[in-house]
């Protein structure tokens, strides 16, 4: 059973206090979209909880272990994986050797033909088999993301963080992604989606936080939170069909 | 086949240099074995740089320094401990079994070396009575191995904060203070004048009945290839291995590595104590055969002529780098003659550096993966692009079928 508990994490940098002691609970295989405007705390909470940095206070657990003062790749191990808001393949390496990585980190007793049969398969999936021997810097930006998404999957951990994962992918490659998502969250794994594209957080999240300004001003189904007055004006904005609204529109006037 | 074309250049070329001294008789034939000596230790050095810098991507300016803590490590073991079967009571000594281990006041550069040498005026007062061993050459040099592993494992802990620019400047200046240290410690070290080294081999070498004598360069010549081909040996295997894929991941994206559970200090440290011990074994073995060592080689010019030597053979790949430091040795060594160009007269002695400095910059602005990895890569991954395009035609061809 998933279980991610974040419990009042604060972070500052000199005085700019990015998050104000943030929130929450992730219990089984929840599909979770995270929102919030730019400079909003999303990365900062991201590389938090995947331990590239330490929060100032606050306590993060996974499955019942503390992992806020773990390395990222202690992280990794316990189980929270993550892609990154900008493309980080290993490009002078092969892409297949991209997917090998992670599964040979983790140290499975698996062997070395299982691990490149499971890499094929991964490859299969996100339809770029035939690149398996290029470097990854060969590849489109697309592309890259969606080798991103298959060492997450070759790392296996319960919960992943997807940050920004449809950010400039071509229409076809977004229809990947979702099926991506899908797939992996049927298979019982936790998501986090962080994503500017509204369209897709709230055709695919069955929960949204909102994060403003280090404050998690939201929490709940999309619905809900696209209702909320709060998130309306410090994010959403008023919806087309919604110009009545008028503090909405203010909003997003302004 | 075509992909086994370097490893078949690469058998041969060693069955070429495993020949070589038997083959070659030539008058020049102990200065050609002197530029093959100094060429695999070059290419030690280059090779094991290629992996620390090509492969891990840390850009370390240090080597010739961690080179030098093998060096003056065996340099000052054989130089100050020796095995004594009676107390000189002169020198502090420690009772080892039935024997003495003597350690022999430092006297730096002085004058009056012979009255201060503690074991000297034991040796005298025992009027040849009494034989000391001195300390076995192997010894020192695995000593200096480990030395430079310990400095390794120390300057890799140092720099695991630090990436790029500012790895490359505190390396250098670990190197220098190094150098500034060991200049500095004449007490010690004798400075400048260096310390004298016994032979690799200071009592010859007999092999299948055939006696070298302790000058003989045939020895020193197999001693240096065989720890070149143990470098590369333990490089190929690292390469090849699981610590070979995290390190190059690491080279390119360090938090990406982390992220994906690469344990990134642990490979960063290891990486540098692997490739310091193999610049510590090569600069010990080199300091004995050479006889002296001085803080000069140590000097950032040696280290420049390392990185130019990967650079031009190819950063990225630790054979080329290795071939390249054996050529370019070579090289440097056949320009030394001068030629005429009508009545001007091209003194090289000068001008083959000038050369290289071209070189290397051209190398460097159309090859930025050297002149030989590319060569290599040629042959072992030509074929990619052709077998990428031709599966992506496939694909559509049965796309286009179905529908």
């Amino acid at each position: 059973m998933i279980n991610l508990t974040v419990r009042g994490v604060h972070k500052h940098f000199g005085g700019l206090h990015v998050l104000k002691g943030v929130t929450f609970d992730i219990k089984g295989p929840e599909l979770i979209g995270l929102i919030g405007p730019n400079g909003a705390g999303k990365t900062t909470l991201t590389n938090i909880l995947d331990g590239a940095i330490k929060p100032n206070q606050g306590t993060v657990y996974l499955d019942g272990e503390r992992i806020d003062q773990l390395q990222p790749y202690e992280v990794a191990l316990a189980g929270l994986g993550r892609t990154f808001q900008v493309t980080r393949s290993f490009r002078r390496i092969t892409v297949l050797e991209n997917l090998y990585v992670p599964a040979l980190a983790m140290g499975r007793p698996e062997s070395r033909k299982a691990i490149h049969e499971k890499a094929m398969s991964v490859l299969e999936f996100l339809t770029m088999d035939h690149l398996r021997n290029e470097f990854a810097q060969a590849l489109s930006g697309g592309q890259q993301k969606l080798l991103e998404l298959g060492r997450l999957l070759m790392l296996d951990p319960n919960i992943i963080i997807l940050d920004e994962p449809f950010a400039g992918v071509h229409p076809k490659l977004m229809e990947i992604i979702h099926d991506y998502i899908e797939r992996v969250n049927d298979e019982g794994k936790a998501i986090i989606i962080i994503s500017h594209q509204m369209d897709s957080i709230f055709s695919l999240s069955r929960r949204l936080l909102v994060l403003n300004y280090g404050d998690l001003i939201a929490d709940g189904p999309p619905d809900e939170v696209k209702r909320d007055p709060t998130v309306i004006e410090a994010y959403l904005g008023a919806e087309e069909d919604d110009r009545g609204g008028a503090q909405a529109k203010g909003t997003r006037d302004s | 086949m075509k992909r086994q074309v370097p490893n078949i250049l690469g058998v041969v070329i060693v069955i070429f240099f495993a020949v070589f001294p038997f083959v070659y008789s030539a008058a020049d034939y102990d200065y050609i074995m002197h530029i093959c000596i100094t060429a695999f230790f070059y290419a030690i050095l280059a090779s094991s740089w290629s992996m620390l810098s090509g492969y891990a991507g840390q850009f370390s300016f240090g080597h010739m320094g961690f080179m030098g803590v093998g060096a003056y490590t065996t340099a000052l073991f054989c130089h100050y401990l020796y095995l004594s079967p009676e107390p000189t009571k002169l020198c502090t000594e420690f009772q080892v079994g039935n024997s003495y281990l003597v350690i022999v006041n430092p006297i730096g550069v002085t004058s009056t070396t012979l009255t201060q040498d503690c074991l000297r005026q034991a040796l005298g007062a025992w009027n040849g009575s009494v034989e000391v061993t001195p300390m076995p050459v192997l010894l020192g040099i695995v000593l200096g191995t480990i030395m430079g592993g310990i400095f390794g494992l120390l300057i890799g802990l140092l720099v695991l904060r630090l990436r790029a620019a500012y790895l490359a400047l505190f390396t250098l200046g670990f190197a220098e203070i190094l150098r500034a240290t060991i200049s500095a410690e004449i007490e010690i070290t004798r400075g400048q004048a260096g310390i004298e080294l016994p032979h690799l081999f200071e009592n010859g070498l007999t092999v299948f009945g055939h006696t070298f004598s302790k000058t003989d360069k045939v020895p020193t010549y197999f001693a240096m290839f065989f720890l070149l081909l143990a470098c590369l040996a333990i490089l190929f295997w690292l390469s090849r291995s699981k610590f070979g894929l995290f390190v190059r991941a690491l080279r390119e994206d360090q938090d990406a590595a982390a992220a994906l559970g690469v344990n990134t200090t642990r490979c960063k440290v290891l990486v540098f104590v692997v490739t310091t011990m193999m610049a510590a074994a090569a600069g010990a073995v080199q300091a004995h055969y050479i006889g002296i060592i001085t803080p000069n080689n140590l000097f950032l010019l040696q280290m420049s002529l390392v990185v130019a030597m990967a650079v031009i053979g190819g950063i990225e790949n630790f054979a080329a780098a290795a071939i390249g430091a054996i050529v370019i040795e070579f090289v440097l060594e056949m320009l030394r003659s001068s030629f005429e160009i009508g009545s001007v007269t091209v003194d090289m002695s000068i001008w083959r550096l000038v050369f290289f400095g071209i070189l290397l910059m051209l190398t460097l602005r159309f090859s930025r993966n050297g002149l030989i990895a590319p060569v290599i890569l040629y042959f072992t991954r030509g074929h990619v692009g052709k077998e990428t395009v031709s599966k992506r035609v496939a694909a559509m061809d049965e796309a286009g079928a179905a529908q």
